[in-house]
């Protein structure tokens, strides 16, 4: 039964060369899509390794003082620990969390060299955040004293500098060639601080050098309850502190939700895009198969005639089509197939292979509906009327 | 008879509900999403309120600088200083604008935070860009010479800040970090994709913390140029291309020499597609491959689709054919009937396709997802999408049938 309808759709290869072509677009679009939605949502599988409700992030921009930048950062940080609406205060660099930068830098460790997401923080940031520790311990501002800059690295930096070695004690360096500058005190599970799409990637957070003048940006945990009145208080005070300083506060759970925009935006135009494609098949579909059965009424008849059922025939166009989407899917899936083979973008090979079977089976799901309902017109004819002209 | 080709078009397309359902919304779904795509092209890059003189306009966007060796670039805005020594005296220019970029900040009515972009931009910004005032005026020279702390704002924010049932806010003050600033002017909102000019709050670039006596010639202005007619643009480019070249190089920024500088003055749309054109060439394909992608998925598809359905809808007309033919009607009068038949299923496609777009683009426009939206449904593009699904109806509808009016009688009666 297969193998003949196989040979159906094959002596008509021609007149279907369009819809297979139409088909395999739409199974690539398809598969383009899953591959990134499937992918989004892995990432966003896994917790962000830290919270952000009641955080605010304030950005100081000096503009054109060049004063005493780092002493008039470090002040505002010590009057920002007085109120008493805020729990607790950290320094960071500009690539704070939920925000539109990010800072990289080489590490490595012997011979050993990756690359790492890069943040510069005081000893609260961990309080602020509640970013729990995995072994060793936190960083405090003493030790910025010694002879090497403390840092606490994640796990995945951690498996892709030591393997399973403990990491804590051990030195780090800049590069394979330099020596080294930094030593490791802690590891934490993860900080996904661009959100909770992104990739859970190595990362290093050193000690904040209070004298550094570059990092501007304060992180505050608020007490419950705190409004716009305290930020309305804070950015009064603080522009009243420093003359020329613009002061601008964002909250961390607004600025997550922007930054999901920037992961979602794409995958909804996609989904536009996909949608549409699937539906121009579907129209495709319909109109082949209805110019088919109305050409083949005179086939459909003798088979009735020969005693084939209703379903019988119903099955034989379902199967048809069936037949012609494997031809597409095959085509599609050699292409597809260069994806996991090439290591293409850097995905998991199981992402794209997840992605190929969602859409196999949503292209097999879309012939399957569009034939059904030309199938059972086609069940309809009677024999006799279909016979009589011949 | 034209009311009697109709009837049968009517009676036609009842026969078979199903299949007159996927014809027809195959055409108003492709006008459709044909309309939406176009209304947010000419709405992204049409000349629309404020910028209603873009064909007239070079814009200044961006500024790269680059050592001699090649290892180290800095690329984006360029300073007020740079600008209004290099473009304030082009000859050929009617009006030059120096305006800065927007920055977020905050305002707070009460206990309510109301997050604002705003922007400082100096006198002629109210000339290159025709803002609708609605209440007061712009700030002039006399307002920047005497350095009063004055505000332009945009309606939007006046109904957050002010209530929505105050009558006039010309005087009334509004406290930004922390100052306290009169406005002077209300103007009628700008949507946040006409990037140079929206913005929430307008304050001249005298205002404190606007960074215009910074020196070195990155930082966040850009400029307008505008052209005494759309004619003489080339060259006003021209000049300012020429006045770029004697800029004395290098040039210290960020503390690092650079010896080379690029500045281009450019039509609106032409500052996003060199950077694309001009680009690398990986990206060049991509974005030609995607546009062909685009092309073919939004008129190819759909077109061949209407033709495999009509071919259908005609194939089952054959009896008809050879009935009308048995007696005596003219291979014309079947041909007529056929093309009156396909524009009248076309139209209705049509109709409804301009139905749907009124109401999604009303829907969008009012939705608040992109404040201010303007979106309108273009006119000259709903007519030449209408004239390719015609076209298309014709070659796939007529054309068989008149094959079929071609055929002797007996072998259409017989088809069937």
């Amino acid at each position: 039964m297969i193998r003949h309808l196989i040979t159906l759709i094959w002596n008509k290869k021609k007149a279907h060369t369009l819809l297979i072509v139409e088909m395999t677009a739409s199974f690539l679009v398809l598969f383009g899509l899953s591959s990134l939605i499937i992918y989004n949502l892995g990432n966003y599988r896994q917790p962000l390794g830290f919270t952000y409700d009641r955080v605010w992030a304030i950005n100081l921009g000096n503009n054109e003082d060049t004063v005493d930048v780092a002493a008039k950062t470090e002040a505002i940080r010590q009057r920002l620990q007085t109120y008493p609406g805020i729990e607790v205060v950290s320094r960071m660099s500009d690539n704070s969390p939920f925000s539109a930068y990010y800072n990289s830098s080489s590490v490595a460790r012997g011979r050993t060299q990756i690359q790492a997401q890069y943040y510069t923080a005081d000893e609260q940031f961990a309080q602020v955040l509640s970013i729990p520790l995995r072994a060793g311990r936190w960083y405090r501002n003493v030790d910025s004293v010694g002879r090497y800059q403390p840092v606490i690295i994640n796990r995945a930096a951690q498996a892709q500098l030591f393997g399973t070695d403990d990491a804590v004690g051990k030195f780090l360096s800049p590069d394979t060639d330099s020596k080294p500058g930094w030593r490791v005190v802690g590891v934490i599970d993860r900080f996904k601080g661009r959100g909770e799409f992104s990739v859970d990637e190595p990362l290093m957070i050193e000690l904040l050098n209070h004298r550094n003048q570059d990092h501007r940006t304060l992180l505050v945990r608020v007490k419950p309850g705190a409004d716009a009145s305290l930020e309305a208080q804070l950015v009064r005070d603080l522009t009243a502190m420093v003359n020329g300083w613009s002061v601008d506060v964002s909250y961390l759970s607004e600025s997550r939700r922007s930054r999901l925009q920037f992961t979602l935006i794409p995958m909804l135009i996609a989904s536009v895009v996909s949608g549409f494609l699937l539906i121009n098949v579907a129209l495709g579909l319909f109109g082949v198969l209805n110019v088919s059965i109305t050409r083949r009424r005179g086939e459909i008849g003798l088979r009735r005639a020969l005693g084939a059922t209703t379903a019988h025939v119903s099955w034989q166009i379902v199967g048809e089509m069936w037949v012609l989407a494997t031809f597409a899917l095959v085509i599609g899936l050699l292409v597809a197939g260069q994806f996991p083979l090439l290591n293409a973008f850097g995905l998991r090979a199981g992402v794209y292979l997840l992605a190929m079977a969602t859409s196999s089976l949503i292209v097999y799901a879309l012939v399957t509906v569009c034939a059904l309902y030309p199938s059972r017109q086609a069940a309809t004819i009677q024999p006799a009327v279909a016979l009589h002209d011949d | 008879m034209l009311l009697n080709y109709l009837t049968i078009a009517w009676k036609v397309l009842l026969r078979h509900p199903f299949y007159t359902f996927i014809t027809l919304f195959g055409i108003s779904l492709t006008l459709t999403v044909l309309m939406l795509l176009t209304a947010f092209l000419d709405h992204a890059i049409g000349a629309h309120y404020p910028e209603t003189r873009r064909d007239r306009t070079l814009y200044v966007e961006r500024m790269s600088l680059e050592d001699s060796a090649q290892t180290r670039s800095t690329n984006g805005p360029l300073s007020f200083r740079f600008l209004s020594q290099y473009t304030k005296n082009l000859s050929q220019a009617e009006q030059v604008t120096v305006f800065s970029t927007t920055r977020r900040s905050s305002a707070f009515s009460g206990t309510q935070r109301i997050m604002v972009d705003i922007r400082f931009t100096d006198v002629p910004f109210w000339q290159v860009a025709q803002f609708a005032f609605l209440e007061g005026r712009p700030y002039n020279a006399q307002d920047l010479a005497s350095n009063r702390s004055v505000v332009v704002i945009t309606d939007g924010f006046k109904r957050a800040y002010f209530g929505s049932n105050t009558d006039s806010v010309v005087g009334q003050p509004v406290t930004i970090e922390n100052v306290r600033y009169t406005v002077v002017g209300v103007v009628r909102g700008v949507p946040p994709t006409r990037l140079f000019t929206t913005s929430d709050l307008y304050f001249p670039y005298t205002t404190p913390k606007s960074n215009y006596q910074s020196s070195g010639w990155r930082g966040d202005y850009q400029a307008m140029l505008l052209a005494r007619t759309a004619a003489d643009r080339p060259r006003l480019k021209a000049e300012f291309q020429g006045r770029m070249a004697q800029v004395p190089m290098p040039v210290v920024q960020y503390g690092f020499k650079y010896n080379i500088m690029t500045v281009y003055s450019e039509p609106f749309l032409d500052n996003y597609l060199n950077a694309i054109l001009n680009g690398n060439s990986g990206l060049r394909y991509t974005f030609l491959g995607l546009l062909t992608f685009l092309v073919l998925m939004l008129v190819g598809l759909p077109a061949v689709n209407l033709v495999s359905l009509n071919v259908g809808r005609m194939l089952e007309r054959a009896s008809e054919i050879g009935v009308r033919k048995a007696f005596g009607a003219p291979v014309r009068s079947l041909l007529w009937q056929f093309i009156i038949e396909n524009i009248f299923v076309t139209l209705l496609g049509g109709v409804i396709a301009l139905l749907l777009t009124s109401m999604l683009l009303l829907l969008i426009n009012q939705s608040g997802w992109i404040p201010y939206a303007d979106l309108t449904i273009n006119g000259l593009v709903f007519l030449v999408s209408l004239l390719i699904a015609l076209l298309f109806g014709l070659l796939s509808g007529v054309l068989p049938a008149l094959r079929m009016a071609r055929l002797n009688i007996i072998s259409a009666l017989r088809a069937s």
